[in-house]
């Protein structure tokens, strides 16, 4: 019974920072008081910027009483990333790494396609993170994706479209799957580019019913481009236009989505489709 | 006497770089990857509007990376002026630089890294050329877009592979 609450404390928060802030008191059940004070010294960050002087300093201090607690390693890391300062934040996220694969592999894989379009890094964690464990490898850090869904983008990026398509496709077919904001977008194009005209159709017209876009309009053009039907072609562009003046648009605070389009693009396009 | 400038950045960029690995918690400036004026580097006619203690983050608006023309434009200004390197030089280049409430750019700070995530030091044509380009970028916007405009930080990073620019961050 013992074994099982310890489990799910750590499941719940010792081990696990896309929830937030550890559990402390887990570390001091599973007896491990430095883990508990260097948690507790961590708390003291709350209130204070991510990149503030103050913020960096309470997890220093956290880590001078337990250079292995990963989470401070998690939280120093998060405004070198921000700034682009990718050799600090390497090193901050290969300690979290090592001193919790399980934690954090999957968030350092995000981060390194997100941020730095490190596609075979991304690839590399994530399918080490998968290896280690039996449960579901989780989603990104900020929610739009499942990770398989990062790791099929990965590979669709280094050149494997049939084998980033499989693996969106198995992860659709999971029962558990929660549909991503743009999980069928991706399949649409990476159909479209294969020439599966059919496939990506379908793909589009299911990311139309789940979360319509300007950018799928725009990708539904080109199909229809691909298929010599000019109206179609047109029509979806000039949706697409509408669509973007609205703000339904793949977006991302911190760095662009892949696949995205811009107006211009669609603009060009149109242009292109007018003279035809 | 540009290039010789410009070589000067580099060299300050790298040392600046490798300062990080030592870094202890008593030189940490008011926020991560805060640029402190640098009279060997940069426009001393370069004027924050709300002073260096009010500089923001270009995310903090969440509004993304805002450029007249969007991130396309930028990625067409490269694609029109970067002449490609014949190297097998591959990495990341950042440049990071603080655009002030008008829209103007200064401060420009380098950080390069290889395919590893280890220091690199590229072909000064490499960098000469993506800061010269950067330093030319002028369709900033004001954040936000108001009266109450600020400061904020920006970063551009480039992936290169073979001396060829094939991704632009963020």
């Amino acid at each position: 019974m013992k074994t099982i609450l310890i489990s799910l404390l750590v499941l719940l928060g010792a081990s696990n920072n896309l929830l937030g802030q550890p559990n402390c008191k887990a570390f001091l059940f599973m007896g491990d008081t430095l883990k508990f004070e260097a948690c507790e010294k961590s708390e003291e960050i709350k209130g204070h910027y991510q990149f503030s002087r103050a913020f960096q300093m309470i997890l220093d201090d956290a880590l001078t009483i337990d250079p292995s607690f990963d989470f401070a390693y998690v939280e120093k890391s998060v405004a070198y990333l921000k700034s682009g300062d990718f050799l600090t934040w390497k090193r901050l996220m290969d300690k979290a790494v090592e001193f919790n694969q399980e934690g954090n592999l999957g968030y350092r894989g995000w981060c390194r396609y997100q941020f730095f379009r490190d596609y075979k890094g991304a690839i590399e964690d994530i399918e080490r993170l998968e290896n280690l464990i039996q449960y579901d490898i989780g989603t990104s850090a900020n929610g739009d994706y499942h990770l398989q869904i990062v790791r099929a983008i990965c590979y669709n990026a280094i050149g494997d479209r049939s084998k980033a398509i499989e693996i969106i496709e198995s992860q659709l077919a999971r029962e558990n799957h929660i549909v991503g904001k743009y999980d069928y977008l991706h399949l649409g194009v990476m159909y479209l580019t294969i020439g599966n005209f059919e496939k990506a159709r379908q793909a589009f017209s299911n990311q139309e019913n789940h979360n319509d876009l300007a950018e799928n309009h725009y990708y539904m053009a080109l199909l229809n481009r691909e298929l010599n039907n000019r109206t179609e072609h047109i029509a979806h562009l000039e949706k697409a236009k509408e669509m973007y003046n609205l703000g339904r648009i793949m977006f991302d605070p911190y760095t662009h989505p892949y696949h995205k389009v811009y107006f211009s693009d669609i603009e060009k396009e149109l242009e292109k489709a007018m003279m035809k | 006497m540009l290039k010789l400038h410009h070589l000067l950045v580099i060299i300050i960029a790298t040392a600046c770089s490798s300062e990080h690995s030592t870094k202890t918690k008593l030189n940490y400036l008011r926020w991560i990857g805060d640029i402190e004026f640098d009279s060997t580097l940069d426009n001393p006619d370069f004027e924050l509007c709300h002073g260096e203690s009010s500089v923001n983050q270009y995310f903090n608006f969440e509004q993304g990376l805002q450029y007249e023309g969007e991130k396309k434009s930028i990625i067409d200004e490269f694609d029109n002026k970067y002449q490609p390197i014949q190297s097998n030089e591959s990495g990341l280049i950042r440049i990071r630089f603080i655009v002030n409430c008008k829209g103007e750019t200064d401060r420009f700070r380098i950080l390069t890294m290889d395919k590893y995530f280890d220091e690199k030091e590229f072909d000064p044509r490499i960098i000469n050329q993506l800061l010269r380009i950067t330093k030319g970028l002028n369709g900033w916007k004001i954040l936000p877009n108001t009266e109450e405009a600020r400061d904020y930080y920006q970063y551009l990073i480039f992936k290169i592979e073979a001396g060829n620019i094939v991704e632009i961050l963020p």
